[in-house]
């Protein structure tokens, strides 16, 4: 089994956007897809998924509506309003950008500079 | 949509789901995750377990929500005061009280802002109403003596095209009658320039108001009318509107009724009908009408600039006074007349009421330190559980703020009731058109001063409290038979509040002492059962006033009155006089005394009376005689003075016998008659008592008393002694006026100028005497209230501390303390407290007592002072004895048990 990684503050509400912007979920089945789609490495703080959920909602990046579940349950689902969408798109370049340049200097040996 | 709605919505706007709809979604997802754990392989009952420990309680996840969505704060504070609240109900009495100190300082002080918001910010409803200016004359010479004047119609358009003015209302007051019915009914009219509506900009409460196409054809005959007349006259009939109202034998459609808030006021009263100014038509031969103007200046004007404008305009053709008795234009406030004399009183009462809050929230300060000793052991708990500093002062803030809020609410409700009072008490010195009322500036006033209130007392008991060491107060709940830690703070706060409430006291005592001084001071007359009424003779209609214009005419109908009216069962004496009426009296006039230099100017007052005045008014005669009817026909070569004439102008001689002449009683305008000398010598044939003649609290001014036929005007009053209350006679009195002239009647404003009123009634309205007695009234109210609160401060400190050192109380006794011994131990502090204010209050009096006597108008009385410290000692000492007496009634064995 592969070690199971914490994700850095603030990585959560990034993740569940993107989960979302994958197609509308209800709020499990965005818990499920992330741990999916991490390979089970993730093992997503259970009290601060709500709370992410809430934020993101009250910040209008994301919208819920009641609707049906696959088992025929009432369940609310999630779907990205476009500002969530510009979000997901400005921190996923941010991301991209902060990693690259972390592990840019990580990566540097003695020599080279 | 409704008020509950717009909640509603704003509700949803701040938290927009619902705890069910947020428990219902998670409850979703906890099932679902509950299903994929019983799929691998767990029991239900493990599951479910499992589920909730992973993911939480549904019944937790609301509180998760709000504080997602940034509520987390607010839920505290809501904590807070629930907390507070239950806290206070569970208090009863410690609630009741503090509440009830704010109550009365905020109910004050609020009521004392709405009353200055309504009557000097914001007291008329004109639209501009500070751009509004009246016009008036000063010279240097006298600048606080102004003079009003009117302007022609072409004038009043000269005016109107100056740079500074955007628009320019003129107006006319003139007494009417309502010929339509039974009896006339004396009004009071002001007739309106067309342009009113655009000018004022005050929406009729009913139909329309006068507008610039009512000038038409010579003036349409439409009237528009006064929101009280509307009340008197037509019970308030809401279908007045079209039907016909007959003023003076001319029917007059009424168009519009304004509001109650519009009471335009020319200077001699309130209008009870406006008329369209194009109805006021000259008199034959006489000069064109005239307005008294008001002018509108445009935005960003100065009063300075305006003035140097206008100033060519307006002096045009007026013959000028060299040097500093020429006429300068003045532009003044619509405001000023009564700013002038109020802001002193505001201020003064203003003081008083601050003085009041700050004594409440004293007492709210010592009451929270005194029972927070009581509660020390409670806060421990909470710093010894991790609340910080932060945290309990914040909560002890919040418990203060609630206090204050409840305290707000009460006052801001008494406030309405408290506001009126003034107005009650002293009526004519407010503009007749401010209405009090709690608008949104009172309200956010109110509030701010609540919080501001809780802030102020509650800090200072929340930082004491709160710094207080957790392991010195838990290990046990005993405190009390060791000494109580020093208690300064409290100390220092009940020797200012008991400073601040002598000041209070002092000032009361100063004020009911002027005014008992005013009500006690010889008035030289006799106001009890007598009573004014004014007629006006029939200057506007042509044919009556024919009949009566002539000199001789006019006497004889005036007699004929007079002694129809002596002849009504109850009444006892009649006299005839013109603006006669003590405590006031027409303006000073100069004359020349025989044997006197020509560079004197003697100024006197001179009084057209009728002989019998001096016996309705019950004025002395101190030498010589008063004269017949003969010479009351005649009018000239007599003369009768009062004392202070002969002692300030003939001291060197024997008044009686002595010559005067008054140059200025001539017919100055055309209603006007004179007698055929009225301006040669008159002979001194008696010397009366000195009557009141300058308002009741000013030195009587030199008179001289003439028969009123020398100088007859459109108006007459009748002063009408009874042997009871006047105005029973008042119907029969009436009828009798109405016997000589069926159109004749007397005027039913209470305006001084020509009203009816009674003679007591004209003293209550003097201006000094209203304030002395407006200031008594309200400074001994504020002064009881603060001796209340500052008794019911010292009651509970004395109260809380016994109660907690019961057991050293008992101790003491038990060790053989004698009891009075004890008692002195229980209120040293408190009454030492009490003693050092009140030598705080003598010192800081003596200190303001120059001030505040320039301030009232009214010597600084050191015998009120010296009273109100005693009273106020021995009550301090009560209150100090009354709860201490508990500290020694405790058994010394049942005391003891406890420890």
């Amino acid at each position: 089994m592969t070690k199971p990684v914490e994700l850095p503050q603030g990585t959560l509400e990034m993740l569940i956007l993107k989960a979302i912007s994958l197609g509308s979920l209800h709020g499990y089945g965005i818990l499920l897809r992330i741990q999916q789609i991490s390979g089970e490495r993730l093992e997503i703080l259970q009290g601060s998924f709500y709370t992410a959920i809430y934020r993101l909602e009250h910040r209008g990046w994301i919208q819920g509506e009641w609707g049906e579940s696959e088992n025929n349950r009432r369940a609310r689902f999630y779907s990205l309003t476009s500002a969530g969408a510009r979000q997901l798109k400005t921190e996923t370049a941010k991301w991209i950008d902060m990693t690259a340049v972390v592990a840019g200097i990580l990566d540097k040996k003695a020599d080279k500079i | 949509m409704s008020r509950l709605g717009q909640i509603r919505k704003l509700w949803r706007f701040i938290a927009p789901r619902t705890q069910g709809d947020v428990e219902e979604e998670f409850r979703s997802t906890l099932d679902n995750y509950q299903e994929d754990l019983i799929r691998q392989g767990l029991s239900e009952e493990e599951a479910r377990r499992k589920a909730r420990i992973d993911l939480g309680q549904p019944a937790a996840q609301n509180e998760t929500y709000r504080e997602a969505i940034g509520l987390r704060l607010f839920d505290e504070f809501g904590g807070d005061i629930r907390y507070g609240l239950r806290a206070l109900h569970r208090s009863p009495g410690f609630a009741t009280v503090a509440i009830l100190s704010l109550a009365l300082g905020i109910g004050a002080t609020t009521a004392m802002f709405s009353l200055i918001y309504a009557v000097l910010l914001h007291p008329f409803p004109y639209d501009g109403a500070d751009r509004i200016m009246n016009p008036v004359f000063i010279n240097q010479q006298h600048p606080e003596e102004y003079q009003y004047f009117t302007r022609s119609k072409a004038q009043m358009d000269d005016l109107r095209r100056a740079a500074p003015v955007e628009s320019v209302l003129g107006f006319s007051g003139s007494h009417m009658e309502i010929t339509s019915g039974g009896l006339p009914e004396d009004i009071y009219g002001a007739y309106l320039t067309e342009n009113a509506e655009t000018f004022l900009e005050v929406r009729p409460l009913l139909g329309r108001n006068i507008e610039p196409s009512d000038a038409e054809n010579g003036g349409h005959s439409v009237v528009v009318l006064n929101y009280r007349f509307w009340h008197r006259h037509f019970g308030a009939d809401p279908h007045i509107i079209g039907r016909t109202l007959e003023i003076d034998h001319t029917p007059y459609i009424i168009i519009g009724v304004m509001p109650r808030s519009f009471a335009f006021n020319d200077i001699n009263g309130v209008g009870d009908v406006y008329l369209p100014a194009s109805l006021m038509r000259g008199v034959a031969n006489g000069p064109a009408p005239s307005y008294i103007p008001w002018i509108k200046l445009r935005p960003h004007v100065t009063v300075e600039a305006a003035n140097a404008a206008l100033e060519p305009i307006v002096l045009e053709g007026k013959k000028q006074p060299s040097g500093a008795s020429a006429w300068h234009l003045a532009l003044q406030p619509i405001i000023e007349p009564y700013q002038q004399d109020l802001g002193r009183t505001f201020t003064l009462l203003l003081a008083g009421v601050v003085l009041l809050l700050i004594i409440g929230c004293a007492n709210c300060s010592i009451l929270l330190l005194a029972r927070g000793r009581a509660r020390l052991h409670e806060l421990a708990i909470r710093t010894a559980i991790g609340a910080s500093r932060w945290r309990i002062v914040r909560q002890l803030l919040v418990e203060a703020l609630v206090i204050s809020c409840a305290g707000a609410a009460l006052g801001v409700a008494a406030s309405y009731w408290i506001a009126r009072l003034p107005l009650l008490i002293s009526p004519d010195s407010f503009p007749a058109e401010s209405v009090i009322r709690i608008n949104a500036s009172v309200l956010a006033f109110s509030v701010a001063l609540a919080l501001l209130c809780g802030i102020f007392f509650g800090l200072a008991p929340a930082l004491r409290l709160s710094r207080n060491d957790p392991s010195r107060a838990l290990p046990g709940r005993q405190a009390g038979s060791v000494a109580a830690p020093a208690r300064h703070r409290w100390s220092v706060l009940i020797a200012a509040q008991v400073a601040l409430t002598l000041l209070l006291m002092a000032t009361a005592g100063t004020a009911i002492r002027g005014f008992l001084r005013l009500t006690q001071m010889p008035l030289g007359y006799d106001p009890a059962n007598v009573m004014q009424l004014g007629i006006s003779l029939h200057a506007h209609d042509p044919a009556e006033w024919s009949r009566i214009q002539s000199r001789e005419a006019r006497t004889a109908y005036i007699e004929q009155i007079r002694d129809k009216i002596a002849s009504v069962p109850g009444v006892s004496t009649v006299a005839v006089g013109i603006d006669a009426t003590p405590p006031d009296a027409d303006a000073q006039t100069s004359f020349i005394v025989d044997g006197s230099g020509d560079g004197e100017q003697p100024q006197a007052r001179v009084m057209l009376v009728d002989r019998r005045y001096f016996g309705a008014l019950r004025i002395p005669q101190l030498e010589g005689r008063l004269w017949n009817a003969d010479e009351n026909n005649r009018g000239d070569f007599i003369a009768v003075v009062n004392h202070a004439f002969a002692t300030r102008y003939l001291s060197s001689s024997n008044a009686l016998g002595r010559h005067l002449r008054i140059p200025g009683l001539t017919a100055s305008s055309r209603n006007q008659a004179v007698s055929a000398q009225s301006t040669a010598w008159r002979q001194i044939i008696g010397v009366v008592g000195d009557a009141r003649n300058d308002g009741v609290d000013q030195p009587v001014v030199p008179a001289i008393y003439i028969p009123y036929t020398a100088s007859m005007r459109a108006w007459v009053q009748f002063l009408v002694r009874t042997e009871s209350n006047p105005f029973t006679s008042l119907h029969s009195i009436r009828a009798a006026i109405a016997s000589v002239s069926s159109d004749q009647q007397i005027s039913n404003s209470a305006s001084a100028f020509n009203g009816t009123f009674t003679l007591s009634q004209a003293i209550e309205r003097d201006a000094q005497y209203s304030r002395q007695r407006l200031f008594s009234i309200l400074f001994g109210v504020f002064s009881a209230m603060a001796l209340a609160l500052a008794l019911v401060g010292i009651f509970s400190v004395v109260a809380y501390s016994v109660a907690q050192r019961t057991t050293e109380f008992g101790i003491r006794l038990a060790l053989g303390a004698p009891r009075a011994h004890v008692l002195w131990v229980a209120v040293r502090i408190v009454l030492v407290s009490a003693a050092a204010g009140i030598v705080l209050g003598l010192a800081v009096d003596s200190f303001l007592g120059s001030l505040l006597a320039h301030w009232m108008q009214n010597a600084f009385a050191v015998g009120s002072l010296f009273t109100a410290a005693a009273l106020l000692a021995l009550s301090a000492l009560l209150a100090c004895l009354l709860p201490a007496r508990r500290a020694v009634a405790v058994p010394p064995a049942q005391a003891l048990r406890y420890e």
